[in-house]
């Protein structure tokens, strides 16, 4: 599963940069491959003796070719390649031996004789190798031999040679530990000889390791840690090795092997060493123990030197138990011992891990800030994963940070810190996990939280909130809900200045938001998201409805102009429709009247702030849907209020429009409202149809005018009196005829002949409605008009489209004198054809 | 030839977003034009759009703020001249010779109009008459219950199939209609 339990583990060694080797990279090759000839050169040597059954020549051959290894030139990458090649050779001695001991060969003698070899390594080697046969050949020797091999590999305290000679140690006797609790013969040893075998040999590689550091001149020290970065892998081959012993139980990993290894980890006091070791513990052992050794784990972290990355550990703890518990689907453990396998009832993990981080955070206060907020952010994650229905958890996380930032006094937290980029992500962990802004305001510290923030951060962290919202259509379906929500999202609602002046009261609006150059776009993209939320508060009921409406006007009115201007037309909208759910529940609801009238002064209010704010062409045509509405709604004084409207619109019109472009578009949608309404009596119809063709008339441009005057005419013919079609024959004409008037004062002849034909086709369209005043006369004589003028225009794209609308006016005539329709063609009849 | 004829969204003020389903089917790549009747209201709206297709053309709705917007346009697909209107200046609302009036000014064979929130498709003197209706299902003061729709139009040489898309509760309605030029 892991890189090192493969039996013959390859350690991972990067290429060395050149600066990590004294010599060079080319020396290094250089040096390595003289070794290397040596040393094939001698092993050849060997070989060929112990072909001959010269066991004692052979030796010799081998006592130079492992004197290679005595170097000091090389570097751990080398040195390595080295070594892999003379143990190689040293096969073919082990074979040898392990042959001619069955034949029945003495070893003890051997034994004595090897460790004659002059130096002290390449004895250890073959001390080692013939060590290992004697096992073999005897059994009951097993004990007191590896003791012996553990303690004389002392003699070698070189780290770079101490670490190799111990590592071979370890390869040669992977299949030879004993591993069994009561063994046939006492002799040979039981499994915890060879817990204590491991664990001293761990000690003394550690200390070899960690011996490094110290070496050399501090200048080179990235170069030291680039080269025990290089070794680490041998030192964790140990604890590799202890976890394949197959009879030593939890019991035996929780009384001596985990504590054998943490005393070690904690005492050697090198971050490198225990950050490393750290992690492979967690990675080595059962996620089973780790469960049930939490406890002495966790308090070793706390104790471990400044500069180890507890953060790292601890999270990457916290992952894998996650990843346990969701294989498993629970955190019960199973495990056999002596008295048969039980169960170890569910494990509190949670409690565990909040207990043992805050130790670990008043423990160590030297870890930045930073990491602390990512082990509550770790902590949080393993809650969700654990214990998804436990909210208090989450919360009591969330409070546990506000309070360690609240000690240190931290409050608008820079985007720029790193700080920030974790508290950021822990609240975001908050929102993607529960997919529902209503279990987050259930959260009592997640806003307050939020608020730690800077405003930048506030901000985005609050558009993302609103992204969720709109992914998972999540309505907010209480006045107290919609006041907890529009509170966490207030940075996109309010300018920062103003959130800290009234973060209570509203007090006057800001009349322009003061959040430093922000980008219009973007600050209209913004503020789109939040109108496009406003659809989100929604109740069933309809006075919650309103509560709600009423409660996200009181968030929304302190946001200035630029805001309002997009915050408060949704709202508007909003209210139209719940008068007409009150006005579909009004047989239940008796005082369904009143509410009506409620929620419109509500949106009379609502829009005049828009107006004020300097806003007029959304105000005016907020008013003329409003009176579509208020028209249609039968409450009492309904019309009164209709008229109000209306009124409203017009002096929007008066005051506020001055470019005659949105006049007229004002004035035409005015009188398209207007020709809808059923509502009004004669007394306040005629005032408002009197004031729209004066208005038209008035307009500034001669073209604008004659068409806003000819749309005045469909006032006084389809607009309502008494709910039914006026029908004014002769105002309806009026109006067509002072639209030919006007027209025949525009200079521009080409601009003229547009009028008239737009003129006709008007005329024909009361005509065919049956206003008996037009008459055919009336028709040809424009036609006349046209026909005259038409010729004389400019050749041009306008005269060419103008002759284009004139032929198709025309053959819609001749289609009409053409049709059966009866009395159709009767009443055509006479009309001038031409083109 | 694929022409989405839509408009009358009016996010943010009265809708929230496009339907998922309909999202769902516009798929970019697939259309040719669209024509969009107006009351896009905002210019994410239009950025949507424009992800769909290359060539897209608006009219000025009344919540259109941007008045840039045309307030009429022609479009020629093929053979068709297609007039593009949205509507709100026209009384009395919807009518279908008030309509005419603009379609003989334009010039057009098929005139596309909106404001009324109401899908409509049919022949008036023998010229195509098309309101997509509301693409968000907006409120609409004078229509209690919108629903949803947006049209696409194949146009093949003289033939235009008209696809209606309306979503009806949570299904899509598809419905078929033909027009030949004459």
């Amino acid at each position: 599963m892991y890189p090192w339990t493969s039996p013959s583990y390859v350690p991972s060694i990067p290429n060395p940069q050149k600066s990590t080797s004294p010599n060079g990279f080319d020396d290094q090759d250089k040096l390595l491959s003289e070794a290397v000839a040596k040393v094939r050169s001698q092993a050849f040597q060997m070989k060929r003796f112990l072909d001959k059954n010269r066991l004692m020549d052979a030796l010799k051959c081998a006592n130079p070719m492992l004197s290679e290894l005595r170097t000091s030139l090389l570097s751990p990458k080398s040195y390595y390649e080295l070594y892999m090649a003379i143990t190689d050779e040293l096969c073919h001695l082990e074979l040898y031996l392990n042959d001619e001991f069955q034949k029945g060969r003495k070893v003890a003698d051997l034994y004595e004789v090897v460790q004659n070899a002059g130096n002290i390594v390449p004895r250890l080697y073959l001390l080692i190798t013939v060590g290992i046969v004697y096992i073999k050949s005897n059994p009951s020797l097993k004990r007191s031999i590896l003791k012996d091999l553990v303690e004389m590999c002392r003699g070698v305290q070189h780290p770079l040679r101490g670490l190799f000679l111990r590592n071979y140690l370890l390869q040669l006797t992977r299949n030879l530990l004993p591993d069994a609790l009561t063994p046939t013969i006492e002799a040979e040893g039981n499994v915890y000889d060879a817990i204590d075998f491991v664990l001293m040999n761990f000690a003394e590689m550690n200390k070899l390791w960690v011996r490094m550091q110290h070496q050399g001149h501090s200048s080179e020290k990235s170069r030291r840690e680039q080269e025990r970065e290089e070794l680490k892998i041998l030192v964790g081959t140990n604890l590799v090795r202890l976890s394949q012993l197959e009879s030593a139980s939890f019991e035996t990993y929780q009384r001596l092997i985990l504590p054998g290894i943490l005393e070690q980890v904690v005492s050697c006091r090198d971050a490198i060493a225990q950050e490393y070791l750290m992690e492979c513990i967690i990675q080595v052992f059962p996620d089973e123990f780790h469960l049930q050794t939490l406890d002495p784990f966790l308090k070793s972290c706390a104790q471990l030197q400044p500069g180890v990355n507890v953060k790292n550990i601890i999270i990457s703890l916290i992952d894998r138990l996650t990843a346990y518990h969701q294989r498993n689907g629970k955190l019960v453990v199973t495990h056999s011992s002596e008295d048969g396998s039980h169960e170890i009832p569910d494990i509190q993990l949670f409690d565990i891990f909040s207990i043992q981080i805050a130790h670990i955070v008043q423990a160590r206060n030297d870890m930045p800030l930073e990491d602390t907020i990512s082990l509550q952010v770790a902590l949080v994650s393993l809650a969700q994963k654990v214990y998804p229905e436990r909210l208090d958890y989450i919360d009591k996380v969330l409070e546990t940070t506000e309070i360690i930032l609240d000690r240190l006094n931290m409050m608008k937290i820079s985007h720029n810190l790193p700080v920030n980029h974790e508290l950021c992500r822990l609240l975001r962990l908050c929102v993607d996990f529960y997919n529902n802004i209503l279990t987050l305001i259930q959260l009592n510290h997640f806003a307050p939280l939020m608020e730690k923030l800077d405003y930048i951060s506030r901000k985005s962290l609050a558009l993302y909130v609103l992204m969720n919202v709109f992914e998972n259509e999540t309505l907010i379906p209480t006045a107290d809900e919609v006041d907890s929500v529009l509170t966490m999202v207030m940075p996109l609602i309010r300018d920062e200045d103003a959130m800290e002046s009234n973060s209570g009261e509203q007090q006057t609006v800001p009349s322009n938001r003061s959040a430093q150059d922000v980008d219009p776009e973007d600050f209209a993209e913004e503020q789109g998201i939040v109108a496009r939320f406003v659809h989100f508060l929604k109740a069933e009921d309809p006075d919650m409805q309103y509560k709600i409406l009423q409660t996200a006007r009181k968030h929304f009115g302190s946001g200035g102009t630029e805001r309002i201007k997009h915050i408060l037309p949704p709202l508007v909208f909003a209210a139209y429709q719940l008068v007409y759910k009150y006005k579909s529940i009004s047989e239940e609801d008796e005082n369904w009247d009143k509410k009506c009238q409620k929620i419109v002064q509500f949106c009379h209010s609502t829009i005049s702030a828009l107006a004020k704010a300097d806003l007029p062409e959304i105000a005016l045509r907020l008013y003329l849907q409003g009176a579509l509405v208020i028209g249609k709604v039968d409450y009492s004084n309904h019309e009164t209020v209709a008229y109000d409207f209306m009124t409203q619109a017009f002096s929007l019109y008066e005051d506020e429009m001055s470019d005659s472009k949105s006049q007229l578009a004002a004035i035409i949608l005015i009188m398209s409202t207007f020709e809808q309404m059923t509502c009004f009596g004669e007394e306040n119809a005629e005032p408002l149809r009197t004031n729209c063709a004066l208005a038209a008339s008035k307009l500034l441009k001669k073209p604008d005018q004659c068409r806003g005057v000819v749309s005045c005419a469909s006032l006084f013919w389809s607009g309502k009196k008494d709910g039914e079609e006026m029908r004014d024959e002769k105002r309806t004409l009026e109006c067509l005829k002072k639209g030919v008037r006007i027209a025949s004062q525009c200079l521009d002849t080409g601009v003229q002949v547009q009028l008239y034909v737009e003129l006709l086709n008007h005329y024909l369209f009361y005509f065919e409605r049956g206003n008996s005043l037009i008459t055919v006369a009336m028709l040809n004589q424009l036609i006349a008009k046209i026909n005259e003028e038409l010729p004389n225009l400019e050749q041009s794209e306008e005269t060419k489209q103008i002759g284009v609308h004139y032929r198709n006016t025309m053959s819609h005539i001749k289609s009409r004198m053409e049709s059966n329709d009866a009395g159709l063609e009767i009443s055509f009849a006479g009309i001038t054809l031409s083109s | 030839m694929l022409v989405l004829v839509l408009g009358d969204l009016h996010i943010p003020h009265r809708s929230s977003s496009l339907p998922g389903k309909f999202k769902k089917l516009l798929v970019p790549g697939r259309i040719h034009h669209i024509l969009c009747t107006g009351n896009l209201c905002t210019k994410e709206s239009l950025d949507y759009l424009k992800t769909l297709a290359n060539d897209v053309h608006v009219v000025r709705g009344d919540f259109d703020e941007n008045f840039s917007y045309p307030e009429q346009k022609v479009v020629t697909v093929g053979q068709f001249r297609i007039g593009l209107c949205h509507g709100h200046q026209v009384v009395p609302l919807g009518d279908p010779e008030a309509l005419a009036l603009i379609q003989r000014q334009l010039d057009v064979d098929i005139l596309i109009s909106g404001h009324t929130h109401k899908f409509e498709a049919y022949e008036h003197e023998n010229k195509f008459y098309i309101n997509p209706g509301s693409a968000t299902g907006a409120y609409h003061a004078l229509n209690s219950a919108v629903t949803p729709s947006f049209v696409l139009m194949d146009i093949q040489s003289t033939t235009v199939v008209t696809y209606v898309y309306q979503l009806l509760g949570d299904e899509v309605k598809v419905e078929r209609i033909e027009y030949k030029k004459c």
